[in-house]
């Protein structure tokens, strides 16, 4: 928990500042927390096609990954998703990109996603693990009404064509 | 319909499940319910910061439990629903304190504070494990202590194809690692148990011996599996306690190759391993005792050197009376044992009592691996 140790803090010589810091380290505190209990949640009872785990010592930034769901355009696809937690988590959704590039109506060329739990439906409920299978769903059923990605949008009615398109995209992306 | 007539075509629409279920007994003893207490705490926990609820407040419509705080700040900064079900909440007026839950939650957690010390301190045990980095070192080290072990135990193995355990145990730690699993995680109460003793311990005291039953797990092993079993047992409503249990178990098998792995290190001058067989010819099948060990019959130990042939002979005694516990009759005590060398097959030297075991590998073996020595007994 590098991130609640900063000497810097206490060191603060303003009494005001000092007030506010203490306030958002004790935030801070709350979110780490309840990032360690969804960790130990999913270390305990690990999910099929979808697994998190932090990037580095920084418990605010996961990379996760999430197998393309069976019977789907997308099965035996892994792909790999940065999670990054706000402070006000888990009260305000965490950023998620794709790393692994994905053609999907509703994932742009930079990996960003557009699903309404991420954004206006967030609730402070999910987390993770909510996250990633709500993610997995969405590939399996795309959002065709509001696209990011035009072509995918377009080509979604012609699955095998999709699907060829598709397993080309990820075997020339999957390294990058 | 049917209730106007209840004599004749008596008709309630019951489901099938009660159409075949039969009454319970009812409880008058003193008989308990046993409540995990996962579950229990999963009732019991505000599912915004997942503790345990803290002044507990209830949606006046749907019914759903937050920490005051925990709903205060969601309302706050989100939408103006239930966070659990979407039901509008337009202010904290939609919301009732829930005191009687609190009461209930202080009934069954008195001590809400040590709990939370508790997590706290699971909490930093986790943080501790599950960084990168020290995954990366527990992996490196788990493969250095392998390839330590290594020569010494493929001879082990090809001696006695019984002794996988050691190596199973060590690639399973060693996947435990890169998967993730609570890496080398830090050691609470009872692996302190489950740890063989220091090297210092058995050097002071010629008599300890450190044993390995074969080919059944060590009895080391199921002494830290009884210490988290009687744990639970006794935290049905504790989950801090069974927190813990539950954590030891989980990692129990990583502990069992670390216990394993500290019998391979690299021996000390002091220390010799050694080997016990039952001599071939004289501890056949129809031996009372023999028939009695079944498949626990040979024995790994490690000991100091200065250790006597008397002391192992009592020490087997002690420790095979041990594991037999009920199933050798009174009559047969187990005190005469006959320890023997082979220093060629097939050649049994009977050792003296008062004979070391330094002296003892000085004068027959020569070969650089586990001593192996033959013990005989017969019935008195």
């Amino acid at each position: 928990m590098a991130q609640n140790i900063n000497p810097h803090y206490a060191s603060s010589s303003n009494p005001a500042k000092q007030n506010e810091d203490t306030i958002k380290l004790k935030d801070n505190h709350a979110v780490s927390k309840r990032l360690q209990k969804e960790l130990m949640e999913l270390m305990r009872c690990a999910d099929k096609g979808i697994s998190a785990f932090p990037e580095s010592e920084n418990l605010f930034k996961w990379i996760g990954t999430i197998n393309g769901p069976q019977d789907t355009v997308y099965a035996g696809h892994k792909y790999k998703l940065s999670l990054e937690f706000p402070n006000s988590y888990p009260y305000a959704p965490p950023m998620v990109k794709f790393i692994t590039p994905c053609f999907h109506p509703n994932v742009d060329t930079c990996g960003l996603i557009c699903l309404d739990i991420l954004k206006d439906k967030w609730t402070a409920l999910y987390d993770v693990r909510t996250v990633l299978l709500s993610i997995q769903s969405l590939l399996a059923e795309p959002n065709t009404h509001s696209p990011l990605n035009q072509q995918a949008s377009y080509l979604w009615p012609n699955q095998p064509a999709y699907k060829k398109y598709v397993d080309e995209f990820y075997n020339k992306h999957r390294d990058s | 319909m049917s209730s106007t007539e209840p004599s004749q075509n008596k008709t309630w629409e019951l489901s099938l499940y009660e159409l075949h279920r039969t009454p319970q007994e009812v409880i008058t003893d003193a008989t308990e319910i046993a409540v995990s207490p996962r579950s229990l705490h999963s009732e019991l926990m505000c599912p915004i910061c997942l503790d345990m609820l803290k002044k507990t407040m209830t949606t006046k419509e749907c019914l759903h439990r937050f920490c005051n705080d925990c709903i205060i700040t969601a309302l706050r900064s989100g939408n103006k629903e239930c966070p659990t079900c979407r039901k509008k909440l337009v202010s904290k007026r939609s919301l009732r304190p829930d005191p009687n839950f609190d009461l209930l939650i202080s009934k069954i957690y008195p001590s809400r504070d040590e709990y939370e010390a508790h997590q706290e301190r699971l909490l930093t045990k986790l943080s501790m494990s599950h960084s990168q980095a020290s995954l990366v070192n527990s992996i490196t080290e788990g493969i250095k202590l392998q390839s330590q072990n290594r020569p010494q135990r493929s001879r082990k193995n090809h001696e006695e194809s019984s002794n996988t355990s050691n190596s199973n145990g060590n690639t399973e730690n060693a996947q435990n690692g890169s998967s993730g699993a609570a890496p080398a995680a830090p050691k609470d109460g009872s692996s302190s148990m489950s740890n063989p003793a220091p090297s210092g311990q058995s050097t002071s005291n010629p008599a300890s011996v450190r044993s390995t039953p074969s080919p059944v797990p060590s009895n080391i092993s199921s002494v830290s599996k009884n210490t988290s079993t009687t744990k639970r047992a006794k935290s049905i409503l504790t989950s801090e306690r069974s927190e813990e249990s539950e954590s030891s178990d989980g990692r129990t098998e990583g502990e069992n190759s670390m216990d394993t792995e500290g019998e391979g290190e690299p021996l000390n001058p002091n220390e010799i391993e050694l080997v016990f067989k039952p001599h071939p010819t004289e501890m056949t099948g129809d031996n009372q005792l023999m028939r009695a060990l079944r498949d626990s019959s040979v024995r790994y130990l490690k000991t100091t050197a200065n250790a006597s042939v008397d002391h192992l002979s009592k020490y087997l005694a002690m420790r095979l009376t041990l594991d037999l516990d009920a199933e050798l009759p009174e009559a047969y005590r187990l005190l005469n044992f006959c320890i023997y060398v082979a220093p060629a097959p097939g050649q049994f030297v009977p050792l003296a009592g008062s004979q070391t075991l330094r002296q003892i590998n000085d004068k027959f073996w020569k070969v650089n691996k586990p001593l192996e020595m033959y013990y005989s007994w017969k019935k008195t």
